[in-house]
Order: C-alpha cells, then sequence, then structure tokens
C-alpha cells in the first residue's frame, strides 16, 4: 500500500524539463499583469505621443514574446520523447484552432458580420487551444494507464 | 507497432511505474509504447531491449512482418 502510494507520489512529481519551464513561464505572466495594469492606468491619466507612445503600445507584448520563448526551450530541453511528442502534436493542434477560427473570423469579418477580432489575442487563443488539447491527451493517457 | 513489452514487464512483476524509472521515462510513455499508441524511438527500443537482456526484434514486432 505505501509502496503504491510512494509510485504514485513519483508519477505525479514533475521533470526538471516541466519544473524549469515553470518557473520561467510564471514569472512572464506576472510581468505580462503588471506591465499591462501600468500601461493601461498610465493611458487613463496621459496622451502620450511619438515614441512614447509606440514604446508603451509594444511593451505589454515583451512578457508574452518571453513566454512563447520559454515554451521553445521546453520544447528543446524536454527529455522525455513522448512528452515531447505530445507536446508537439498540442502544438500542431493548437496552431490548428487559432488558424481556423482567424481565417474563418476574417471573412466574417470582411463582410461585417462579426467585429473585428483583435490580433493581440492570437496568442491567448492559441494558448487556450494548446492546454486544451494537452489536458484531453493527458487525461486520454490517464484513463487509459495501468495505475502503480 | 506491436509489442511484447506489457508481457515481459508483467513477468518480472514490474509496475509502469518502476519500468518507467528504469528507462528514465515518464510511466505515460510506457503505458503508450505498451498500447502501441506511440513507437519508440532507436535509442529508446535499444535501452528497453538493453534492459530486457533481449534483441529489439525479440520486443517489438516489424510492421513488415505483421502484415
Amino acid at each position: 500500500m505505501f509502496e503504491m502510494w510512494r509510485e504514485r507520489r513519483r508519477e505525479q512529481q514533475r521533470n526538471p524539463a516541466q519544473r524549469r519551464y515553470i518557473r520561467r513561464f510564471l514569472p512572464t505572466m506576472f510581468a505580462y499583469v503588471v506591465i499591462l495594469s501600468a500601461v493601461t492606468a498610465y493611458f487613463r491619466d496621459h496622451r502620450p505621443t511619438g515614441a512614447l507612445l509606440v514604446l508603451l503600445s509594444v511593451l505589454p507584448a515583451l512578457p508574452l514574446l518571453g513566454a512563447i520563448g520559454v515554451i521553445g526551450l521546453y520544447l528543446g530541453e524536454e527529455r522525455d520523447e513522448f512528452v515531447r511528442h505530445r507536446l508537439i502534436l498540442a502544438m500542431i493542434g493548437g496552431t490548428g484552432v487559432l488558424l481556423a477560427i482567424t481565417t474563418v473570423w476574417g471573412f466574417l469579418e470582411m463582410n461585417a458580420v462579426v467585429p473585428h477580432f483583435p490580433t493581440f489575442l492570437a496568442f491567448p487563443l492559441f494558448c487556450g487551444a494548446f492546454g486544451l488539447i494537452q489536458c484531453a491527451m493527458g487525461v486520454r493517457d490517464r484513463m487509459t494507464g495501468e495505475r502503480p | 507497432m506491436t509489442n511484447r513489452l506489457r508481457d515481459l514487464r508483467g513477468a518480472r512483476g514490474w509496475s509502469q511505474q518502476h519500468l518507467a524509472e528504469q528507462l528514465e521515462v515518464s510511466r505515460q510513455s510506457v503505458n503508450a509504447i505498451e498500447t502501441g499508441r506511440y513507437d519508440p524511438s532507436l535509442p529508446l527500443a535499444f535501452k528497453i531491449a538493453e534492459l530486457f537482456g533481449l534483441a529489439i526484434e525479440d520486443i517489438f514486432v516489424s510492421p513488415t512482418r505483421e502484415q
């Protein structure tokens, strides 16, 4: 019984690459929230122009670019080939969902059926689809797997 | 790819988690290989074969011979 519990604990532990991924990803999300809040607050009280406007506009995107880099690093560092394979499938699936939605939306938008799609939502949309696909694959693996 | 991994593991009384730790992969990897949902790379297939003291073809069935 104790051995079963220990095996389950060991199974649930994240591998070093996954721990590094979380350690890197969380600060980028924290930075995103802080920067976005600060920039939004600044725009509420000020009307920046020129280079400052460009700089402040691009600032919230930087942590998201960092997050993309973090995902790429994880992909390169993950040593478990099946986990990496599953990750790549989820990324392809996420990209497919993003392309499908934005393509259909674009044509609908062209004919004024739907409002304008802000392109900065593309990355969160990708992340959502990527995450859902990963969850679905994780559930499938748990349901078909033998318990320790 | 069909394989005998589950039988070989069962004969030794090992759990999937135990085998996964021997191979330095996740339990999900072992499960996916056993159920034929994932074909391991050549280095991992060699590692599995070496662990059981067998040749790769004694564990994994060649897809061309399967037909």
